[in-house]
């Protein structure tokens, strides 16, 4: 069975309208100069494993306040178990939601296919070039993949969000807006603001955020983009 | 009868305070001491001889009033004189401290700036305090108090009342008529008038309370005023009212006023049937449900301004709006549509306070957290609104982990001195009432004039419905000295918690039928006696109380868990703190809260309102409140979200943290040390992996 590193009991942030509990699974194929969880990416054995059935105890009395699961990491679709975890997940009554880089579509479409997963985000780090996401994503990154990933979603056969973390070292707006007009994301668009405090990359620490409300007039425009 | 002095040549001189020299004058002392002590003419001569004789001796050249009361009062000490000794004292502070005042900010309240009408009030408190511990409370509760085995709050406010809940409709009826002032206002004939009226008499109010002002219904009594305004209009009176309400920091000591406003998204069943009172202070012929639709636009445009903020998109520290969930409000068209609206007020700003009034009793949050169910007479006040004014006369608060400490584990101990420390409260409350109504005697000529006039006939301020207040600090901790174990680390402890409060809910209610008087159990917010408590079981009862007291004892700072509260940095999921905690709500009267620290995050406004309707059907806690963090830059005037070190627009390191000291927004640079030990450990939800101190942990 897939390892669980983290539990976060209730989350009002992870799934936007629900509570939600989180499972932190192990180990991620890219290496976002930002990202915040890095310590269960690059060191995962220094977390002790969550039996699930420990969990689930304790979800036991939340159930009438948990809506949910999500699934987050690291990048939970390495693990070729993920079907088994998702589906215990939903025998015990519970929606479950999955966060992920794209890079795995065809484990995207099982999950989908079998009904074990209500809510995919799917995160994306630059305009769709190799160039572009080799630099927010710290390494080589098969685009096509990433194609094949929106897609998927853009069949709506599940409910979906595109996610963006916006960081003034790596993006610009101009790349918000030639993001925008390759995957036309919709409504269903959210950009995220970067948060120094502690990312992988420390030379990222003193970067300063976006403001915030340029943010949130690019997500307007963005959201606009069908 | 003056006397032929013997020692008129003495050339010495006196500084009284009445900004004069005088030459010496022994005869001084002997009036002194016969118009304010008992003493005999014999006697009161005598020791003016000694005191003369000792500053001959000296040899000085100048001599204040004041060291002459104390040798004085040396010489009655000789003398066995204590009691004339005690009304012989003089008030006042040393030097040293009056400049460190007028130097430095006050941190007992950080509601207080710091600037001259500040350190007025301080200084003018510590004199008032001193008064109340001599003169109105008897020894036994002064000691009480000193030791800290209670709290009397707002002593140096001993002559106002501790905190009211008024009524807009009185002002609405009798328009604005002070008894101290000049122009007499009639009834308000548009919605501008009438909130300067509420706002003039919220600050008249002030000076007149020690603590919060609270209005009820306040969307629904502004509505008959309201009919054809346009939106923006509305929007405009709703700036107005809140700008009003947080600029305002010109009132007593340069404070805001406390305000609580008190709102409703549907007609509660207690007013629907009220008939409305409109323009003019004139029935309108209608009842307030027919003015739902104006009381919804005005509520909802509250809101708009809310989730602006200030001209730096800071929350707004006041007015605090209370929003009262009753079963109706889920049966009134569009509520989740407003639920949303204030949810994301909570989200981005965290103003709102979620107030559920369950069942088919009605509440009134009548001022700061003190809400209670309406009974019979109430719902006969609700007829006619302007009569809905209540009080709480004082607040005094239990140090529960002292109980702890005393009773050495013995159950019997434990619970025999949470009596005696309970009738200790009693007695205070006893003593504080016969002084207000000494003052309320003089009526409209006395110093409480205010609160006597009778417009409608009866007294503005309703003795027979005040409430006394009492409140504790640290239940956590007294659990945890008596069991080993604070109360979320087993389900015994948490039982042995509800087993006090259930026991001190009990005494309460035998203690008012015995005294025909409404003592209720309260959630002390005990912004310092938190830190008090602690620091004074620090010094009597260690070591023991090192290894309870929260916080960090090498910065001193330290405290106790608020009332009934879990401990603040216990990680928690927030769905068990608001169920846990809110198993204490029915037993405390006065109202009880539970604050859920979101700190960075920001969440959903659909997720927020999804947690506050399961909060309503499925646990019995009274009101909740999400209290975000934010960084407020005083260079580039901009607000981030977060605790940080420097501005995230513009590098500087000129900012200011902002968040919930307790039940209210402020600057962090105005807290206590045993708030900010609070801080520190609060537990914010965070994700399960978190930097502290630049180590990664592991909180899962």
């Amino acid at each position: 069975m897939v390892e669980i590193k983290g539990f976060l009991e209730t989350s009002f942030i992870d799934w936007k309208g629900k509570l939600c509990s989180v499972l932190f699974l192990p180990h991620c194929n890219f290496r976002c100069p930002y990202c915040h969880n890095h310590p269960l990416i690059l060191h995962p054995e220094q977390y002790e494993s969550i039996p699930l059935e420990a969990i689930f105890n304790r979800l036991h009395s939340l159930r009438d306040w948990i809506d949910g699961i999500c699934l987050t990491g690291g990048e939970p679709t390495l693990h070729p178990e993920l079907p088994l975890l998702a589906l215990e997940i939903k025998k015990q009554g519970f929606q479950v939601k999955l966060d992920t880089n794209g890079s795995h579509p065809q484990m995207l479409k099982r999950l989908i296919e079998e009904r074990l997963v209500d809510y995919i985000s799917m995160d994306i780090k630059a305009p769709l070039d190799p160039f572009s996401y080799r630099r927010s994503a710290g390494v080589s990154v098969n685009i096509e993949s990433l194609w094949r990933s929106i897609e998927i979603l853009k069949e709506e056969k599940v409910d979906y969000e595109f996610r963006m973390t916006v960081v003034p070292e790596l993006h610009t707006m101009e790349d918000l807006l030639l993001l925008g007009h390759q995957v036309r994301p919709g409504p269903r668009i959210v950009l995220q603001n970067f948060n120094p405090e502690n990312p992988l990359d420390p030379s990222l620490r003193k970067t300063p955020p976006f403001d915030p409300l340029l943010l949130k007039e690019m997500e307007k425009t963005l959201q606009k983009m069908v | 009868m003056k006397e032929e002095f013997e020692t008129t040549d003495m050339a010495l001189f006196v500084r009284t305070s009445e900004e004069s020299m005088h030459g010496w004058d022994r005869q001084r002392i002997v009036d002194a001491l016969l118009r304010e002590t008992y003493v005999d003419l014999d006697t009161a001569r005598e020791i003016a001889k000694e005191v003369e004789d000792l500053i001959l001796t000296s040899k000085i050249k100048m001599i204040t009033a004041p060291l002459i009361r104390e040798l004085v009062d040396t010489k009655l000490i000789e003398r066995g004189l204590e009691q004339a000794r005690k009304m012989h004292t003089r008030l006042g502070m040393p030097l040293y401290d009056v400049d460190q005042l007028i130097l430095h900010p006050n941190k007992e309240n950080a509601n207080v700036p710091h600037g001259p009408e500040a350190t007025n009030l301080t200084l003018a408190e510590r004199i008032k305090k001193e008064y109340a511990l001599l003169s109105v409370f008897s020894e036994e509760i002064a000691d009480a108090h000193m030791r800290g085995d209670i709290h009397l709050h707002d002593l140096g406010f001993i002559d106002r009342p501790y905190c009211g809940g008024q009524s807009l409709e009185y002002i609405k009826r009798f328009g604005l008529s002070l008894p101290n002032s000049i122009a007499l206002a009639k009834p308000a004939k548009h919605p501008e008038v009438l909130l300067a009226h509420m706002v003039k008499f919220a600050a008249a109010l002030q000076s007149h309370f020690a603590g919060a002002i609270g209005w009820d219904a306040v969307n629904i009594f502004f509505a008959p005023y309201l009919v054809g305004m346009s939106d923006r209009e509305l929007e405009q009176l709703a700036q107005m009212m809140i700008f009003e309400f947080s600029q305002q920091a010109v009132a007593r000591g340069g404070q805001a006023i406390f305000t609580d406003l008190n709102l409703y998204w549907e007609i509660p069943k207690h007013f629907e049937k009220v008939p409305a009172i409109g323009p003019g202070g004139e029935m309108t012929g209608k009842t307030y449900s027919e003015y739902i639709e104006e009381a919804q636009r005005f509520v909802w445009a509250l809101f708009d301004v809310f989730k602006e903020g200030d001209g730096s998109g800071r929350p707004f520290f006041f007015p605090k709006p209370l929003v009262h969930i009753t079963e109706k409000f889920f049966q009134t068209p569009r509520h989740m549509e407003f639920l949303y609206h204030i949810s994301e007020v909570a989200s981005e700003k965290g103003n709102t306070y979620y107030v559920f009034d369950r069942g088919e009793t009605a509440k009134i949050s009548e001022c700061c957290r003190l809400s209670f169910k309406l009974e019979q007479s109430d719902f006969e006040d609700a007829q006619q609104p302007w009569k809905m004014r209540y009080c709480a006369l004082q607040n005094v608060t239990l140090n529960l982990p002292r109980i702890a400490y005393l009773a050495k584990g013995d159950d019997t101990k434990l619970f025999s001195k949470i009596t005696e420390f309970m009738e200790l409260a009693v007695k205070a409350h006893l003593e504080k009432k016969q002084f207000i109504e000494k003052l309320l005697s003089l009526g409209e000529k006395g110093p409480l004039a205010l609160l006597a006039m009778k417009r409608d006939g009866t007294p503005y301020l309703r003795m027979d419905r005040a409430t006394f207040l009492i409140g504790m600090v640290g239940l956590n901790e007294l659990v945890q000295i008596h069991t080993g174990q604070e109360m979320h680390q087993s389900k015994q402890a948490f039982k042995f918690g509800l087993k006090v409060i259930a026991h001190m809910k009990l005494l309460v209610e035998k203690l008012s039928e015995r005294h025909r008087m409404r003592f209720v159990l309260e959630q002390t917010p005990a912004e310092s006696t938190a830190y008090r408590f602690a620091k004074l079981d620090l010094k009597y009862h260690s070591p023991k109380s090192g290894y309870i007291v929260k916080g960090d004892l090498s910065r001193g700072e330290v405290y106790y868990t608020n009332s009934t509260h879990l401990n603040v940095s216990a990680p928690i999921n927030p769905i068990e703190r608001v169920k846990q905690e809110g198993l204490f709500h029915p037993l405390i009267e006065a109202g009880a809260l539970t604050h859920l620290w979101i700190g960075e995050a920001k969440p959903s406004k659909e997720s927020i309102a999804n947690f506050v309707i399961k909060t309503f059907r499925q646990t019995q806690n009274d009101q909740i409140a999400f209290s975000p963090e934010f960084t407020t830059c005083n260079a580039c005037h901009r607000t981030s979200r977060g605790l940080q070190a420097y501005c995230s627009y513009c590098g500087s390191k000129e900012v200011d943290g902002i968040t919930r000291i307790t039940g209210y927004f402020t600057k962090l640079s105005s807290w206590n040390k045993g708030k900010m030990g609070e801080l520190r450990n609060r537990y914010r939800n965070q994700a399960f992996i978190e930097t502290r101190g630049g180590e990664t942990v592991l909180l899962a």
